[in-house]
């Protein structure tokens, strides 16, 4: 009798097997991981646009996968990989992760896929630059921009209006602005005149890099440039703004959450954070809200920095997943596409032609600091992006935060960064 | 079951079932436990760099991962973050533990409302109980801040970004998580105790606190050496609320050995040195473990 039910059920299980297979014959499955890094309903957005994606494109079917932040859906990729399993044929990963995923010998170049389009070169110059500033390796493209965003300067118009001043076009009109507005009562500050996170700071940090005559990051994949005097200047601009113009609270300021809804709610006159921040502040604040790049040091010099998740596909799943993969993200960068996904998120669309479409023109009309966030780019340079970049990053991390809480002066600080990240890059200068 | 005596000097009969039972764990406890060590330990003795191509296939160095760690000072550095944490919080915990137990032990009015006061802490995922405090510790108007100033604090305010308080601030939390759950056990402890003893204790005239240090505290060793054994594992090993308030930081002020092996393997990708602190973590917890384990056995016989 056990037998007998044991028998039917494997007869009925290749049964099962076989109808499944041959169903799975004319679709191509695709695994998607994404991830959530602003505060927006990613998921539901992202099962419309598969919907439609399907609808479209009957023999291929996404799954997507919600792994966690940016960092999350890196390890879990990485770890799949590492344990011999398969990973997602595509995924959203910081445009900065693009040497470790080439070192890893994980991901597949997109370059044949643009060449084997019919108008590959006006898609390609469609992007922002700024956007596209981490893709190149080796002559190849081996990301496209999804999910970009940049630093900004938020500013509470009105607070500039009453007191007189205009948007900061300097360093040292920024740091009057800030101390003006800097509001004490006794010893307790009741409005701090800006706040700059810098609990993980580079990002937020390249600006005032960039507005004073240097970016950190060099021209190859292996340079960095921490210790010129220009960056140094840098370091001790933001040291100033709380020494000095008593503007800013001293020290590292772990507020990067706080930074927004304190603006928001009037606790401070000026902040510097992500455009992806735009929505919410927009939400929140009950008076006008101003947005531009941040000022330079030099007067009418302005300074930002992309940031956000590119797109990539994996080289670890068959030929036709990788197919149907760079199909969805053709799908996925189409104009239409990316300037829904930027009204949807508040991230900056990613291509120049989705501001031209209808709905875009239509937003813009309603929240024109969505366009400041774009004309934010031109003053764009590249993100921090080098070969072995965790350990780099982390180097500059604890060093700039050294000098912040004055531990180190800014020039003795930069320089053991610079000693210590030449360190860390050696093994990948040859 | 009949209980059988056996004969001096004959050999037992082998019984296999003993063995079958036990089996499905030790299949677990092998493949999940003793397995992934021996591969950390075996990891540990190669180079293996996943972003650097040429180093992507292991190379055999010997102990090099491990002189390599020892010989930087930021790891020794980590190492001093990991005992401090380790030092800084078990023993404060489990005192707080203890203090909680013999309150809520009393029939007292409103113990029901500071049973769950005490314990509700450990209800809260980590991650919860760090997003919880990130607002507490908020400079200017953090709730940490203003009770603290009520008290008379005037000192520095930036808690987690401050390379002096930083670490402090994440071992308050993990305190504060902690020291509600090693009170339950405490309190089974104290509910389980012969009341024969402390009646003879009254008998005699002892105080409440001779009572407490020669009759109550003695007779919960073996509790306490529970406690302290789980409490310091559990200290070694979590990382979520470091994560939440400091990401390590500033300048790693906040940095522990866990977060360090996460650093160096998932952000480096540097499989050699991330498997070698694995195995220096496994020592030190292995080593902490046997010793307070055949401390609790001698002296509970």
């Amino acid at each position: 009798m056990k037998s007998r039910v044991l028998i039917l059920l494997v007869i009925a299980s290749i049964c099962l097997t076989s109808v499944g297979s041959l169903a799975a014959q004319d679709v191509t499955e695709i695994e998607f991981y994404y991830p959530v890094a602003v505060d927006a309903p990613i998921a539901d957005i992202i099962n419309g646009y598969i919907a439609d994606f399907e609808a479209e494109n009957p023999d291929i079917h996404v799954v997507p996968v919600f792994a966690g932040g940016y960092g999350d859906t890196m390890t879990a990729i990485m770890t799949t990989i590492d344990g011999g399993g398969e990973p997602p044929a595509v995924a959203v990963l910081l445009a900065t992760a693009l040497y470790d995923l080439i070192n890893a010998d994980v991901i597949a170049p997109l370059t044949p896929y643009i060449d084997a389009m019919e108008d590959g070169e006006a898609y390609l110059d469609s992007f922002f630059p700024a956007f596209l500033a981490n893709s190149y390796y080796d002559d190849q493209i081996w990301s496209l921009p999804f999910q970009r965003s940049a630093v900004v300067l938020y500013y509470n118009a009105d607070l500039f209006e009453e007191a007189g001043l205009e948007p900061p076009d300097s360093w040292q009109a920024l740091a009057e602005a800030a101390q003006t507005l800097t509001v004490r009562e006794g010893d307790e500050v009741t409005r701090w005149g800006i706040e700059w996170p810098s609990g993980w700071p580079y990002w937020l940090f390249q600006p005032l890099a960039i507005g004073a005559g240097q970016n950190i990051v060099g021209e190859s994949d292996t340079e960095v440039i921490f210790d010129d005097p220009a960056v140094i200047d840098a370091v001790q601009f933001y040291i100033d703004l709380s020494a000095v113009y008593e503007a800013t609270p001293p020290g590292v300021q772990a507020v990067w959450g706080q930074a927004p809804t304190d603006f928001a709610s009037g606790g401070a006159a000026m902040i510097v954070h992500s455009t992806g921040s735009l929505r919410g502040i927009l939400e929140q604040a009950d008076f006008e809200v101003g947005v531009m790049p941040l000022p330079g040091k030099e007067p009418g010099t302005y300074a930002t920095v992309p940031g956000g998740g590119n797109l990539y596909i994996f080289s670890g799943v068959p030929q036709e997943e990788q197919d149907a993969a760079w199909r969805f993200i053709e799908f996925l960068t189409q104009p239409e596409r990316a300037a829904d996904w930027s009204i949807q998120t508040g991230y900056i669309a990613s291509r120049q032609d989705a501001y031209e479409t209808e709905a875009m023109q239509e937003y813009l009309a309603e929240v024109p600091q969505a366009a400041m966030t774009r004309d934010a780019l031109q003053y764009a340079q590249a993100e921090l992006s080098v070969q072995n970049l965790g350990e780099v990053r982390n180097i500059f991390h604890d060093y700039l935060q050294r000098a912040y809480n004055g531990e180190m002066t800014p020039a003795e600080a930069m320089a053991a960064a610079q000693a210590e990240a030449d360190a860390a890059l050696e093994p990948f200068r040859e | 079951m009949t209980s059988t005596v056996l004969p001096p000097g004959k050999p037992r009969h082998f019984n296999a079932l003993p063995y079958l039972l036990i089996l499905p764990t030790a299949v677990f406890v092998a493949l999940f436990t003793a397995w992934p060590t021996l591969l950390s330990v075996y990891q540990s003795l190669f180079r293996q760099r996943l972003n650097i191509a040429r180093f992507r296939e292991p190379t055999f160095i010997g102990l090099d991962n491990y002189i390599t760690l020892f010989s930087d000072e930021r790891f020794r550095n980590v190492l001093g973050n990991t005992i401090l944490y380790v030092v800084g919080t078990v023993p404060v915990s489990i005192a707080l533990a203890f203090l909680f137990a013999l309150l809520i032990n009393r029939r007292l009015r409103g113990v029901g409302l500071a049973r769950l006061a005490f314990f509700y802490p450990t209800v809260l995922p980590m991650v919860s109980a760090a997003t919880i405090w990130m607002f507490f510790f908020t400079p200017d108007y953090g709730l940490f801040n203003t009770a603290l100033s009520t008290i008379g604090y005037r000192g520095p305010q930036n808690w987690t970004a401050n390379p002096d308080l930083a670490l402090i601030s994440v071992m308050i939390v993990a305190i504060w998580k902690n020291a509600g759950y090693y009170m339950i056990f405490y309190l089974a402890g104290l509910q389980a105790l012969p009341s024969d003893v402390f009646e003879a204790a009254a008998l005699d005239g002892a105080n409440w606190f001779q009572t407490l240090t020669r009759i109550t505290f003695p007779l919960l060793r073996r509790t306490t050496l529970f406690i302290s054994t789980i409490a310091v594992i559990g200290a070694f090993q979590t990382v979520d609320h470091i994560f939440v308030l400091t990401e390590g930081g500033p300048s790693r002020a906040s940095t522990v050995l866990l977060y360090e092996l996460y650093q160096k393997r998932f952000e480096n990708f540097d499989i050699g040195q991330s498997a070698a602190i694995t195995v220096i973590l496994v020592g030190v917890l292995l080593i902490f473990t046997v010793t307070n384990f055949m401390l609790s056995e001698r002296r509970g016989e």
